[in-house]
């Protein structure tokens, strides 16, 4: 058995193949739950180095290897949200960026905005899709965004418009890293299965997104398949 | 002990009977946090200066052409009692503006007593360039040349300990798998060189460290001269000649653009990427300080990846 495993900021998934996949994802904290059992893992994310591991790499070329495997389409970058950062792979450059200096454009900055309004982030979308209007968000740094929600609903508009502007602001943000002729995108990481932040994505962005079926899964099961191209032929 | 806070022609402080101490020295290994700041390189040594922690009876604060930042910091050390001087580059190789900066600089440091002192740093540049030769050669590790290269600007505190730290080095092989080129300000990471060599990345040019061995000269009219042409404190089209005929000759994979906040040098970024990520094609990261410590987690992450990118996995 092969275990990709992705330990990152906040969650650590696991991608366990012999010859197909199964998948498990827990809090980065309890990551020791994911090696129940035998296997070579190959690990990624930020604390690849600190788990057990045969072979270590970067969730960068995890991603990229992970959305070949789901995804037949070329896409011309990938967008990984995490918790921490957001990474952004320019797949026709060979380039990547990640914002890396605030929570802003983040999972984080999603569950700071559900928090506020006592939800957890999976309910989001929910919100998102039963908006008749959006309402304008202008920033998404954190501090700033929540004196802008306080206005906005001052104003009158309703949680779900809320939390489609803030979408919409995310998705914002996060445009300002991707390549300029950027035509399709995948989307990946935890926040990805968010489906208010790909519509807005998609709106913003004027590109196709493709978001593979579980986004978070998508490092580990890069890892698994870095492996076997990798350590088999060499 | 006279301060400097960036290149300043240390043979012009030596030949006073000066001793000289590059204040940036101590930052990478302070843990100060200072939160009156634009530049933490310079927020710092200002700190270590006020608080006595280095002891300095002069400074000489370069305020124009390389650093801007630093001149304000300046003034506070200046308004505590310690004599200083601003030391300004010529953007446009102005001959006489140098000769006057360092006519400046040898009455700030009391005139010229040793003569000698110029003929003896010269060749002692002249080693730390075959020093240089070497790590391009791969025959020295990045870690030891660039020690040596950023010495350059203060002499380890005597000409006599460099010369020794340059006797020291031996020849090794350096095994890597990318030469890479620094450009920009120097890390403030602590061991950002190490680090680097661990991912198979060895640096065979160190943009700014290396100016600070490059320039030198046998009395004051040479190093007038030489000085003039110091790429980092002139204008960016100069700068990018230089660089790009040092990134063929030492036959560069890729480039690490390191930079810092709040640093006017932040904004050629996007010059540079243009003229060497898209137009000469070569690989280009860009890196951002702060303050100083152990390279950060997610500067590493990106590093890492750049070289798994550079292997084309
Ligand atoms: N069902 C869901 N709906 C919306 N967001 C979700 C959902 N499940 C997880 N997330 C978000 O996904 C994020 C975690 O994603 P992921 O596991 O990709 O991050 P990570 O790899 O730990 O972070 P990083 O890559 O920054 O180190 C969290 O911020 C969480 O809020
Ligand atoms: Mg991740």
């Amino acid at each position: 058995m092969i275990i990709g495993l992705d330990v990152g900021s906040r969650a650590a998934k696991a991608a366990y193949y012999t010859d197909s996949y199964e998948y498990r994802i827990v809090s980065s904290h309890s990551w020791q739950d994911l090696i129940d059992r035998d296997g070579i893992i190959v690990s990624t994310g930020y604390f690849r180095k600190k788990v057990p591991h045969e072979l270590n790499v970067t969730e960068i070329t995890t991603a990229i290897y992970g959305v070949r495997h789901f995804l037949k389409e070329d896409v011309d970058a990938i967008v990984d949200i995490g918790g921490q950062d957001t990474k952004m792979i320019d797949m026709r450059r060979n380039d990547f960026r990640m914002n890396d200096k605030c929570s802003s454009g983040t999972g984080t900055f999603l569950e700071y905005i559900a928090n506020y309004f006592a939800l957890d982030v999976s309910e989001l979308q929910n919100f998102h899709f039963r908006a008749k209007t959006s309402a304008k968000i202008n920033s998404t740094c954190s501090v700033f965004a929540q004196s802008e929600v306080v206005s906005r609903l001052v104003e009158g508009y309703s949680k779900e418009e809320i939390i489609n502007g803030i979408h919409h602001a995310f998705a914002r943000r996060i445009a300002q890293m991707l390549p300029g002729n950027a035509r399709m995108i995948a989307l990946i990481g935890g926040t990805a299965k968010n489906k208010g932040v790909v519509d807005a994505f998609e709106k913003e962005l004027g590109v196709k997104v493709l978001v593979p079926p579980d986004p978070q899964v998508v490092n580990a099961v890069g890892a698994v398949k870095y492996y076997l191209a990798t350590e088999r032929d060499g | 002990m006279l301060g400097i806070t960036a290149l300043v022609p240390a043979e012009v402080i030596y030949a006073c009977r000066e001793n000289a101490v590059d204040l940036n020295n101590f930052v990478p290994f302070s843990e100060f946090q200072p939160d009156d700041k634009l530049c933490a390189w310079s927020a710092i040594w200002r700190e270590l200066i006020l608080r006595k922690e280095v002891e300095v009876d002069k400074l000489v604060v370069v305020a124009g052409g390389d650093c801007y930042n630093a001149l304000v910091d300046g003034e506070k050390i200046e308004l505590s009692g310690i004599p200083t001087l601003y030391f300004i580059y010529s953007f446009n190789r102005d001959i006489r503006l140098m000769e006057e900066n360092l006519d400046s600089l040898v009455e700030f440091a009391g005139g010229i007593k040793n003569e000698k002192a110029f003929g003896e740093i010269a060749d002692l540049k002249q080693r730390a360039m075959e020093i240089d030769s070497l790590r391009t050669e791969g025959k020295l590790s990045s870690i030891k040349a660039f020690e040596i290269e950023i010495s350059g600007s203060d002499l380890m505190g005597s000409p006599d300990k460099y010369g020794k730290a340059i006797e020291a080095l031996e020849e090794e092989d350096v095994d890597f798998d990318y030469r890479v080129a620094i450009l920009g300000i120097p890390p403030i990471y602590k061991g950002f060189h190490e680090f680097l060599q661990s991912i198979g990345l060895h640096v065979a040019y160190d943009e700014m460290p290396f100016e600070f061995i490059r320039h030198s000269g046998r009395n004051l009219g040479e190093v007038a001269e030489s000085y003039v042409n110091y790429t980092f404190a002139g204008n960016i089209w100069r700068r990018m000649e230089f660089v790009e005929k040092q990134l063929k000759e030492r036959n560069i994979d890729a480039i690490i653009h390191f930079q810092q906040f709040s640093c006017h040098h932040k904004l050629e970024d996007i010059i540079l990427r243009e003229r060497f990520a898209d137009r000469e094609g070569y690989p280009y990261i860009t890196i951002e300080a702060d303050l100083p410590g152990s390279t950060p987690e997610q500067a590493r992450l990106r590093l890492e990846a750049f070289a798994e990118r550079l292997a084309g996995v």
